[in-house]
């Protein structure tokens, strides 16, 4: 897998699971004057370097 | 059956052959099937959802749902139906655009707090937050981003910053162009611009 293609994954990757509309499990926790957004997804995901190694396999 | 939901399309032909099209009130869901219990970290799912992901983006644009929310499609329905109608309007608003993405690094990164230097959590997630929003660009460069068109800017952490820019699907290659004058009009500013992509900032864009 080439450079590009890496970064190109990644950055896929990236906007899947980080990007979008939260659905499910969502609260806005604040504590002090910063306000934090708890998402309690039923999901446990793999690191992206892993899954960039596995998908090289 | 459950089904990963992908995102929210104004009709079901948007999804068809695609992905399982799901009606949710005013607009329409798009769904992959889990096979039994399939669990959301499995590598192949996640492949294959970037893939159905990126399909659906080239027949039409869509309203993307983070990943992660798998549901049958009644639970689905019943969950999006408070959002569909303002779904619907931001989806004939925005048609015929797509997002794209400007990575930034910040000018003077932030070096993220270490935890064990604070008395508490809170003040420990203060300084984090801080460290993130102290993060910075170019403001030359922030402003020729600007005149790129429509954007928004949000802090991701101590050291990048990322602009949404919400761009006609006609006028992608004329962001690309953009993309390489600034590269060679700021040769010290390292960014990376990526998309098309879905609606994932402008999901509540109605002009």
């Amino acid at each position: 897998m080439s450079e590009e293609q890496d970064l190109s994954l990644l950055e896929t990757l990236d906007h899947l699971l980080d990007r979008g509309v939260v659905i499910a499990g969502e609260a806005v926790i604040s504590i002090g004057d910063v306000d934090l957004l708890y998402l309690g997804l039923n999901i446990v995901l793999a690191n992206v370097d892993a899954v960039i190694r596995t998908g090289r396999k | 059956m459950r089904f990963l939901i992908v995102g929210a399309h104004l009709r079901d032909e948007d999804v068809l052959g695609i992905a399982e099209p799901i009606a949710c009130g005013a607009v329409w869901l798009s769904g992959i099937p889990l096979a039994g219990e399939q669990p959301l970290a499995d590598r192949e799912l996640l492949q294959s959802a970037a893939r159905v992901r990126a399909e659906l983006l080239g027949r039409a644009t869509f309203i993307a749902i983070r990943y992660g929310f798998a549901a049958t499609p009644a639970e689905a329905a019943a969950k999006c139906a408070p959002l569909a109608e303002g779904w619907k309007r931001v989806l004939e608003a925005n048609r015929n655009n797509v997002e794209m993405t400007l990575k930034v690094v910040a000018r003077e990164p932030k070096p993220r707090p270490d935890r064990h230097d604070f008395a508490s959590g809170a003040d420990y997630l203060r300084a984090l937050h801080g460290a993130t929003q102290a993060a910075d660009v170019d403001p030359r460069f922030r402003d020729a981003v600007s005149e790129i068109g429509e954007h928004r800017w949000s802090h991701r952490d101590g050291r990048s910053l990322e602009c949404a820019l919400l761009v006609p699907r006609a006028e992608v290659e004329r962001v690309h162009d953009a993309g390489e004058r600034l590269k060679r009009d700021f040769p010290d500013v390292a960014f990376l611009l990526s998309g098309p992509w879905p609606l994932e900032v402008f999901v509540d864009h109605e002009p």
